[in-house]
């Protein structure tokens, strides 16, 4: 009992440690990135090839001065960064990050929890990073700040069902919610549900971005209208939460999406040499936040009513009629 | 004291605690913040039921959808709490909202203490012994495609009835359909207005 | 995992299936002709609900889903007057979606047709679950169509109100329900009925739990109905609504609440028939509410100016008369509930009929405007008149066969053992039927006996013709000559087990 309890805080310590440092060198990733794009440089100056720049980042935001306006609803702006920060961090709890493997004679799961309604806890965690931002935008007391919510709780409520959709395919033809056993079937590259979900995929990745607020999706914190939208009003650590927890939100959309489609830790020679999986995990991980990177650098932000159009009659009827020739093919 | 007792007083505290705060605080959004962690805390017990499905369901359809929806709706009137709310109520109201307050509790008491003498039982003797799949989503699936098939898809029709009653409701008259009515009140001689005088 | 259906016949469903789609034609019909086709759309209504009766005449017994949906012949009853109210409202609405609403004529008829598939589904409905949402589908189309006249401030708060006191009655009486459901561990009203009665014999303790599931139930059910002291949204409602929408509720709405009460009540609580009933007796409680409905609604009645809110207040009381026959829990008392909705039916239509046609024509509700109206329009009046009439019970007509029917069950019921106390029912029932004499004559009076001839001239259109009509017959024939009707109600309570009729 004790030993398991030990175990799991272990892991936990160890999930966390690795998702925040993913988070700090995401902002890095994105900066060096979309610099290339642009033919910058991109930060350069702390540490080599400025790899030091988001412990910088870090260390400045904490001893910025934490100002709290005057009009804001003191309670829930305070408690908003911890509300959209926590679900963030909750859905890795349910991500296996690599292949079971046995330390010290003992067999230990590489996930924190091995739910078998899995999916289901993911969806429900993802429903609940909305209220941070809502609850920032109203408790600001400012019109931008609840401009943004309003947008952004507009947007996501409207991209939930099509995200929930586009992966229903991959369940019908899975036949189950727990996201180990979805790894396992995807044994070998062929078998990943990207190759028999392409439309899927497709839906995913886009309801995704859309999800996380990230360009083109980015209008509830559209700088040229609304200043900086929900988060205006915040700083220092407060501010920093928001954005560490976008980042934890595209990391952990990053890594559903591979567990769902692209075969989560699975890859070459992950049998002799486990912690192969790891690497493969993070590989794929690494893949899915450059195209998210890559898509920023790219499009231009959607206007507020192609954004809805686009939602609710084009990605929802194709994530309907795929969910419907998905069954289809399943009972055939 | 085991574990699981600990988790199940823990949450049921919570939750209870969570639906008091709900109907005592001025604020509407703090209002559903407590409904909020009133619902975690139930998908906590659900869950420790064995019926995961319905617990993650709760979340889900509950704190995911529908309590976004509360939350969007008080913004958008922007109550903050401390406003005016109308006339304050009668004492006649006052004292019917007390009274059947009472009447719940008193009844709820009689329930509990009459379920102590044995309807527990009664409930399992009737329902067969329970399961081991209990509560999974296949268990679930299952009965509600096959036994519950027929409110399942009648549930189906009462959202289109739904849907179709919002939008006439909340459609705005296009401007054609604006004129068009001018046209027909002037016809007639009085708008629809006069009937109420 | 082996996939095991009950016994599913689609052909039982039918008229639900048919008259489902067809309320979607409808809609559909008046998107695609750009909303410029009034008249036809209603037509089109009409002939939806006719065509779904003769389905209804061909469809026969037996089980569509298991017992989930279970054709026996109280729900063919029922089905014929949820079709006939919608027909009969839908043909009075004409005036009214030619003059007032423009945008939505399709919803309209739409959503009153979707609300009779609901009531149609309930009425089938032999289980928990289904009878609710049965419920539920009857009742959320209504919101809608009380508030259908979005820029008339009385037509949204009647909306509203009703939408508010239906959201609140629906959760009472799921609550209700679970109670019922956590005592007998099944939702299906036959199996509750024998667990019930093992449930009894076994534990002493239920009682409690069942006078709270009873008293949360008759609240619900209470507030559908309109029945006191869950009534005050009634004659706000029926006022603002419009017409034809408030004549499909006090008849249509009303015959589903009391089909899910006698199902509920007469049916999956009488396990205490011949056993020992003292405290799970519900029959006392309702009797109460009964006498309160016969009390309030009769004299408040008589001070109404509005003609809709003496109709609103009138239906108040016209339940409490159905619900006597249902206290009298017998097989005759249901007959007679049934013969009762029946001919209240023909009348309450009717009457709504000529309301709906003087105020499109007036655009006035008021009582007083009824002056002298027999000698402009005195075909119009004779009819109102006969409807009025048969209203308050007054021989031959078909109201005063089921006033007397209701009477004679319950007195039936109470020379037995134990049942003195429907005595104080009946005699509530007679004594309040005097004063709902008064206010009905006080419209006859207005049309008749005033000096000025009314400045109006009221015609009826075709179809709101065909309504009158038909109430008409309805009230004549069956008022004369009941039988074939009376047969049929007789054979109403068939399903319900009662030892002997």
């Amino acid at each position: 009992m004790l030993e398991m309890v030990i175990i799991t805080l272990l892991k936990i310590i160890a999930v966390l440690a690795v998702v925040l440092t993913g988070c700090a060198y995401s902002t890095y990733l994105e900066r060096k990135v979309v610099a290339a794009m642009q033919h910058r440089i991109g930060p350069s100056y702390a540490g080599p090839y400025g790899l030091l720049q988001p412990l910088a980042d870090a260390v400045k935001l904490m001893f910025k001065e934490d100002i709290i306006p005057d009009n804001v609803e003191r309670w829930t702006y305070a408690m908003a960064p911890a509300i959209s920060f926590i679900p963030a961090l909750l859905t890795f709890a349910v991500v296996p990050f690599g292949m079971d493997m046995t330390i010290f004679g003992r067999e230990i799961k590489m996930v924190l929890s091995d739910m078998n309604v899995g999916v289901l806890f993911v969806f429900a965690i993802t429903s609940m990073g909305i209220y941070g931002i809502v609850l920032a935008g109203w408790s600001s007391g400012s019109k931008y700040s609840l401009l943004g919510s309003i947008r952004s709780s507009a947007q996501m409520i409207s991209y939930e069902i099509s995200y929930g959709l586009s992966i229903v395919g991959v369940l019908f033809i899975a036949n189950t919610l727990s996201l180990s056993e979805l790894i396992a079937q995807q044994e070998t590259i062929l078998d990943w549900f990207i190759f028999s979900q392409p439309v899927g995929f497709l839906l995913y990745v886009t309801c995704a971005v859309a999800e996380t607020n990230r360009a083109p999706f980015d209008l509830p914190e559209a700088e040229s209208e609304l200043v900086a939208g929900y988060h205006t009003e915040y700083s220092s650590m407060r501010f920093s939460m928001f954005f560490i927890g976008e980042y934890a939100n595209m990391l952990a959309v990053s890594a559903v999406g591979t567990v769902f489609f692209l075969g989560g830790w699975q890859g070459p020679f992950t049998e002799q040499v486990p912690i192969l999986s790891f690497v493969w995990f993070f590989v794929k991980v690494f893949m899915f936040m450059f195209v998210y990177i890559w898509l920023r650098a790219t499009f231009p932000r959607f206007r507020y009513d192609q954004l809805m159009n686009f939602g609710w009659k084009i990605l929802l009827p194709l994530a309907v009629v795929n969910t419907v020739v998905t069954g289809f093919f399943v009972v055939l | 004291m085991t574990l699981d007792v600990a988790i199940f007083f823990i949450s049921a505290i919570v939750a209870v605690f969570g639906a008091t705060m709900m109907i005592t605080v001025r604020n509407p959004v703090a209002s559903v913040l407590y409904l909020l962690v009133s619902f975690a805390a139930q998908a906590v017990l659900f869950i420790q039921l064995g019926a995961l499905f319905l617990g993650v369901v709760l979340i889900i359809v509950y704190v995911g959808a529908i309590l976004v929806l509360f939350l969007f709706v008080v913004m958008l009137l922007n109550l903050r709490g401390g406003e005016d709310l109308g006339q304050p109520s009668r004492p006649m109201s006052r004292f019917s909202k007390y009274l059947i307050g009472a009447l719940l509790l008193v009844e709820l008491v009689f329930v509990i203490r009459g379920s102590a003498g044995g309807t527990d039982q009664t409930v399992t003797g009737m329902m067969g012994p329970v399961v081991e799949t209990f509560g999974s989503v296949q268990d679930v699936g299952m009965l509600l495609f096959t036994t519950y098939l027929y409110p399942f898809e009648l549930t189906g029709v009462l959202l289109l009835v739904a849907i179709v009653g919002a939008v006439v409701i909340a459609k705005r008259e296009t401007e054609r359909e604006a004129a068009q009515k001018k046209q027909l009140v002037e016809e007639r001689g009085h708008s629809s207005e006069e009937k109420v005088s | 995992m082996e996939v095991q259906l009950p016994e599913v016949s689609l052909r039982m469903m039918a008229p639900e299936l048919f008259l489902f789609v067809w309320a979607l034609v409808v809609i559909t019909f008046d998107v695609v002709t750009k909303r410029a086709q009034g008249e036809s759309v209603g037509y089109l209504t009409m002939v939806g609900i006719a065509i779904t009766g003769g389905i209804l005449a061909i469809t026969g017994e037996g089980p569509g889903f298991g017992n989930m949906f279970y054709n026996d012949p109280m729900a063919i009853f029922f089905k014929i007057i949820f079709l006939g109210a919608a027909f009969m409202a839908v043909g009075s609405s004409f005036g009214l979606t030619k003059q007032k609403i423009v945008n939505h004529r399709g919803e309209f008829f739409g959503l009153m047709l979707l609300s009779t598939v609901g009531m149609m589904f309930l009425a089938s409905a032999n289980e928990l679950l289904t009878i609710w949402i049965g419920l539920e589908l009857t009742t959320i189309p209504l919101f809608v169509l009380a508030a259908f006249f979005k820029d008339n401030k009385l037509s949204v708060e009647s909306g509203l109100k009703y939408f508010i006191v239906g959201a609140f009655s629906s959760a009472v009486m799921v609550y209700g329900l679970s109670f019922l459901y956590g005592l007998t561990g099944t939702t299906d009203l036959l199996q509750m009925k024998l667990n019930l009665a093992t449930v009894h014999l076994t534990f002493r303790n239920i009682g409690v739990i069942l006078i709270a599931a009873i008293t949360m139930l008759i609240a619900g059910i209470g507030f559908k109905l309109g029945l006191p002291p869950f009534h005050q949204w009634v004659p706000d409602v029926y006022e603002g609504a419009p017409t034809p929408v408030a004549a499909f509720l006090s008849i249509g709405s009303k015959a589903a609440g009391l089909a899910a009460f006698a199902k509920i009540f007469v049916n999956g609580l009488s396990a205490f028939h011949g056993v020992e009933m003292a405290p799970n007796d519900w029959g006392k409680l309702a009797g109460i509410v009964a006498i309160a409905a016969l009390i309030l609604g009769n004299t408040v009645a008589i001070r109404q100016t509005n003609i809709k809110r003496m109709l609103g207040y009138s239906s108040i009381a016209q339940a409490g008369y159905i619900m006597i026959g249902m206290v009298a829990q017998s097989a005759l008392g249901l007959s007679a509930v049934a013969f009762y909705i029946f001919a209240y039916m023909f009348a309450n239509m009717g009457a709504f009929a000529v309301v709906t046609a003087f105020e499109d024509k007036t655009g006035s509700c008021e009582i007083k405007s009824y002056a002298g109206l027999a000698k402009t329009s005195p075909m119009l009046s004779i009819c109102m008149t006969i409807f009025l009439l048969s209203l308050a019970g007054i021989p031959p007509l078909a109201g005063f066969l089921a006033k007397y029917f209701v009477f004679a069950a319950a007195i039936k019921q109470a020379s037995l053992e134990g049942g003195q106390w429907l005595y104080w029912v009946v005699g509530a029932g007679l004594i309040t039927a005097v004063f709902s004499l008064y206010y009905y004559a006080n419209v006859i009076k207005q049309m008749y006996f005033s000096k000025d001839d009314s400045p109006y001239r009221v015609g009826l259109q075709a179809p709101a013709m065909l309504v009158v009509l038909i109430g008409l017959a309805g009230v004549l024939v069956f008022g004369l000559y009941p039988e074939p009707v009376l047969r049929f109600a007789g054979e109403v309570p068939s399903m319900f087990g009662f030892v002997s009729p």
